[in-house]
């Protein structure tokens, strides 16, 4: 066994640059490995983790309109055979208001508590931070608000409902189970007592709502539960309206971006790895070529084949035990950055905690790959015979072409000289030519993520539908305000819809759209799959739903509200990131076999008619139009939203994420590009250090050497980023598709900026040509003499 | 007769783990035009780093060389490099062609760093190629794919293409048997014939014949001098000047 240490020690030594290369390579691969683990494993968990800590339960149910007859009896007729505990408070609600955060507004509805929100036996808030000093007027928001919507203690905060306005102090941010985050279409404020009593007095016959938090029975199924529950309740007041959601979807869409993250990290991890693997090889193959006649020796002086491959084993082991376990303590520290992005989407209160499987799994995932590609690869050195290896007869001379013949070419001698280095080291090429590649492709989708999520956000993967402006009024105006938007000429294309849960087989709820004229939508691409329904007896499903219940394009679907039930016609499928991807679209029309449209309030979404580049233009032009309505019908509009100032809202945290991954990948992409270059040319240059030491006698300068070398890498690395931008361009939406599916997008149709691509590409191709220039002057070192008198 | 190298005080002292060895020691040395100057010396004697100190390819410690009027000793390497492209070629023990490259592309390789007309380069490379007795059929093998001889006077051709004002040759046939070793020195005989100036480090008695001027380094010092005359085949009072030469030097 010594003699193997010995061996190893020695390698490890004559290998500087070699071990050092590699190192750097298995430490970025663990630490990837280990920060995406994190991730999953431990920051991903936090929202699950918080909602038992807030003692969320399995879900909740809320009940608003009229809620006479809504005893504690009967409420408890209703739920007790199948829940284990229970708790009811009342509060108050809001639907749909336009809140501000981040770059924008955000619409969502609102729930409104008091101080009691800190001491429910379930479902109570926490305080993450707040002043106490502040003791009138103020509101605790979510924490969201502070990790990413700009809010911070002592900052006023205002939002106008109905035509009245609310202003409040900051006092503090708060952890919340179900209304912390905006992808779970709530937010949950707690304003000072006094303030809540004063809004309770004047609102409480619109907002009063009854909340139900509960915890259920084994074996009894959620979604069922709250359409029994939810028809029930209709039974007691057929005028009141109950709703809710599991704990599990709130969860999934609180977290979806921070899986995206995590999932992003995965996807450039396993390029990485691929990266490490074939450099990996590279190492060994050229190790053995280099060392030829030093493996000669040995066998000759009685090693065997077995003895030279534990050597090489334990070298590389060495390499990746130490790379991983720095690797790893890397992650944990670089975590609270990407931990930063979670917590700004999830709205919750994390730190990094030790955890076990984040931990072990990267180190011994490392070793092992390090381990398997080593033993693969060392086979070679069994096959050495001692007289061949010390003759070095074994690969030494195999040129069959000479390649750019001096005579004919008409380069200069610099480029046809790296044109000959490039055409005999094919080996070197095919690397350079995946690594560059691979890394193009990652920066392309990191680019497509920041283009459309940051840059022109495409706000029609995360809505349903788009347009400038809504207006929602009640029965009573609702012909008005549709011939007011009628009038106005800088409106047009006005759609009407409305908003209703319907069910499926007493299993599942399908938050469904009701739209006067599907074909006058904007956002088409919502259809992925077949087409939006025409027809009165027609109906689009989210994909989704029909994956989970088996459903295809021409199968009849049995939707249900209340007592009514209508089949339907599943004429295409929708994608969409919102409630749990459970959705449907259908027309009033068909709508109608199973509920009276008429008397529901109705939401009219507008486009306008010069749609102005500049967002803040075309934001004003939408406050004026709705502005204007609600001075004309004051108390009648219920809602109306400016999608100008959503969107931005919407977007905030989608920003940071998609600017992260951009950083992260093109930093990470040119650290492998300068890592590989580093080791393939020092390969190089050590292969080659005779033919320098023979040029720099004849007169060549190390300055035309050095840039011969880097130039001989350009045709693999500007073939490469030629070839994989295109294939990335048109590869790069089919396989976001393949891991957005998970998020409920079905078929990806992101904007590739090509100029962005490009510049990406050239970005990267003239980042190798300057680091593999760098890497080059080693060259300066060979002086001619002392390589010629040595030999 | 003009000189080509001068120099003055020429040192190099090699360091190794502290130990000082002073290979060269205050040589005072002159290289006429149109001569083939051979340098003998027994092994050690510092002999190949005098020609490569000559060459600008090694720096002494001490002392200057002057080459063609300029003083190449205080050169940095690239400057080294821009010279020697037109005022040196050389001849290796070794032979080192490169040997991913075609022998007519070794030429064309060194003859490119001066000439930019591709169509009078290849011209001049297959002149001398043919002029070396290389074959034309061998002008697109690689050097491995030829034997020593041939590689060797390849490697003449190489040291001549950019036309230099001198030669170094580095014990040319050092690596080859007798019969390809003489048809290098038959080839070196022929250029020096026409002109060209060469320095030749040996200690090859046969090879030390085709000079016309004999250097002895004994201990780092150039201990003797002897001026044979040009070379003629079978001239026995030439070879027995030599002899004696060398064996007053106690070779």
């Amino acid at each position: 066994m010594n003699k193997i240490l010995l061996l190893s020690k020695s390698n490890l030594r004559k290998n500087r640059g070699t071990s050092v290369g590699l190192f750097l390579l298995m430490l970025i691969a663990t630490a990837l490995v280990g920060i995406s683990l994190l991730l999953f494993f431990d920051c991903y968990p936090t929202a699950r983790k918080t909602s038992e800590r807030l003692k969320a339960g399995d879900g909740f149910i809320t009940i608003r309109g009229d809620l006479d007859g809504f005893t504690d009896e009967k409420i408890e007729e209703v739920l007790g055979p199948d829940t284990d505990d229970y708790y009811v408070y009342r509060a108050l609600t809001y639907s749909t208001l336009s809140l501000p955060f981040g770059d924008g507004n955000v619409a969502l509805s609102l729930n409104l508590s008091d101080s009691h929100a800190f001491s429910r036996k379930m479902n109570f808030f926490e305080v993450v931070k707040e002043d106490p000093s502040i003791t009138e007027n103020y509101v605790y928001l979510p924490y969201q608000f502070n990790t990413s919507g700009g809010f911070d203690i002592g900052d006023t905060y205002e939002y106008e409902n109905s035509g009245n306005k609310y202003s409040y102090k900051v006092k503090g941010f708060t952890d919340v189970a179900y209304g912390g985050c905006n992808n779970t279409g709530r937010y949950e404020f707690v304003v000072d007592d006094a303030s809540y009593q004063k809004i309770w007095d004047n609102e409480r016959d619109e907002g009063e709502t009854i909340f139900i938090i509960y915890d259920l029975k084994d074996g009894v199924k959620s979604g069922a539960f709250r359409i029994r529950v939810s028809n029930e309740f209709i039974k007691i007041n057929p005028n009141a309206i109950a709703d809710g959601l599991d704990i599990d979807a709130v969860i999934e869409n609180r977290t979806f971006i921070g899986l995206i993250l995590a999932v992003s990290m995965l996807v450039l991890t396993s390029l990485i790895v691929i990266v490490v693997a074939l450099m990996l090889a590279n190492c060994i193959a050229n190790y053995i070529k280099e060392n030829m006649k030093t493996l000669g020796a040995l066998k000759a002086i009685g090693y065997t084949g077995k003895d030279i491959k534990m050597s090489l084993i334990s070298w590389f082991m060495v390499i990746a035990v130490v790379a991983s376990i720095i690797g790893i303590a890397i992650s944990y520290l670089a975590m609270p950055i990407f931990a930063q992005i979670m917590i700004g989407q999830m709205g919750l209160s994390y730190s990094v905690s030790f955890n076990a499987l984040a931990t072990i799994i990267p180190i011994a995932f490392v070793i092992l790959f390090t381990l398997i590609v080593t033993v693969i690869c060392s086979g070679k050195t069994a096959k050495i015979q001692p007289i061949m290896a010390l003759r070095e007869g074994l690969e030494s001379h195999n040129f069959k072409k000479n390649y750019v013949a001096l005579d004919k070419t008409s380069f200069n001698p610099t480029m046809s000289l790296a044109l000959k280095t490039f055409f005999t080291n094919m080996k070197q090429n095919v690397i350079t030519f995946f690594v560059v590649g691979l890394m193009v492709f990652a920066c392309i989708i990191a680019l497509l993520m920041f283009e459309n999520f940051s840059r022109n956000p495409k706000i029609e993967i995360l809505t349903t539908e788009l347009c400038a402006g809504v207006i929602a009024s009640d029965l009573d105006s609702k012909d008005d305000v549709y011939e007011y938007l009628d009038s106005r000429k800088d409106v047009t294309n006005i759609r009407e819809i409305i908003y209703m849960d319907f069910y499926y087989n007493d299993e599942e709820k399908l938050f469904t759209y009701i739209v006067n004229d599907p074909t006058k939508m904007n956002n088409t691409s919502i259809c992925y799959k077949g087409r939006l329904p025409v027809n009165d007896n027609e109906v689009v499903v989210s994909g989704a739903f029909a994956k989970a219940y088996g459903f295809e394009i021409g199968d009849e679907i049995k939707l249900d509200y209340g007592d009514n039930s209508f089949k339907y016609l599943v004429t295409g499928f929708v994608q969409t990131t919102n409630n749990g991807g459970r959705e449907a679209l259908l027309t009033y029309k068909a709508a109608s076999h199973v509920v009276d449209t008429d008397s529901i309030p109705t939401w009219f979404w507008f486009d306008i008619t010069d749609e102005s580049k500049d967002t803040n233009a075309n934001k004003v032009a939408v406050d004026g139009i709705l502005e204007e309505a609600k001075e004309k019908y004051d108390s009648h509009i219920i809602n109306t939203m400016n999608f100008y100032e959503i969107i931005g809202g919407s977007m905030t945290t989608f920003k940071s994420i998609s600017a992260l991954m951009l950083v992260v990948m093109i930093s990470v992409s040119v650290i492998v590009i300068a890592l590989i270059l580093f080791l393939l040319i020092k390969s190089l240059i050590y292969h080659k250090r005779k033919d320098y030491g023979i040029y720099k006698a004849l007169g060549y300068t190390s300055g035309s050497l050095m840039l011969q070398t880097a130039l001989s890498f350009m045709p693999s690395v500007v073939l490469s980023v030629i070839v994989f931008t295109v294939v990335s361009y048109f590869v790069a939406n089919p396989y976001m598709s393949m891991f957005m599916r998970m998020f409920g997008i079905m078929k990806c149709n992101f904007d590739i900026p090509a100029a962005g691509a490009a510049i990406v590409g050239i970005g990267l191709a003239i980042a190798s040509f300057v680091v593999a220039l760098v890497q080059t002057r080693r060259i300066k070192k060979i002086e001619a003499y002392n390589l010629l008198v040595a030999e | 007769m003009k000189n080509i190298i001068e120099t003055k005080k020429l040192c190099k002292t090699f360091s190794n783990g502290g130990i000082q060895q002073h290979v060269l020691k205050n040589v005072d040395l002159e290289i006429y035009e149109g001569d083939f100057t051979v340098i003998m010396g027994a092994s050690g004697a510092g002999k190949s780093t005098l020609l490569y100190s000559l060459s600008g390819m090694d720096k002494p410690t001490l002392g200057s060389v002057i080459f063609d009027g300029t003083e190449i000793t205080k050169m940095d390497t690239d400057e080294l490099a821009l010279f020697r492209r037109s005022n040196c070629g050389f001849v290796f023990q070794q032979i080192y062609l490169v040997d991913s490259m075609s022998v007519l592309d070794n030429i064309m390789a060194a003859g490119l760093l001066v000439y930019r007309d591709r169509k009078v380069l290849a011209k001049k490379a297959g002149d001398l190629l043919k002029s070396v007795n290389i074959d034309e059929s061998l002008w697109g093998k690689f050097p491995t794919q030829i034997s020593g001889g041939e590689a060797q006077r390849v490697g003449i051709a190489r040291a001549l293409i950019n036309e230099p004002k001198l030669v170094f040759a580095d014990e040319p046939t050092g690596a080859l048997n007798s019969q390809t070793g003489k048809a290098v020195l038959d080839t070196l005989t022929k250029f020096n014939e026409k002109g060209q100036s060469i320095v030749m480090v040996t200690h090859d008695i046969t090879s030390a014949r085709r000079g016309n001027r004999i250097l002895y380094v004994k201990d780092g010092e150039i201990a003797g001098e002897c001026i044979l005359g040009k070379y003629v085949t079978g001239d026995k009072e030439r070879q027995q000047k030599l002899n004696d030469f060398l064996t007053s030097m106690g070779w």
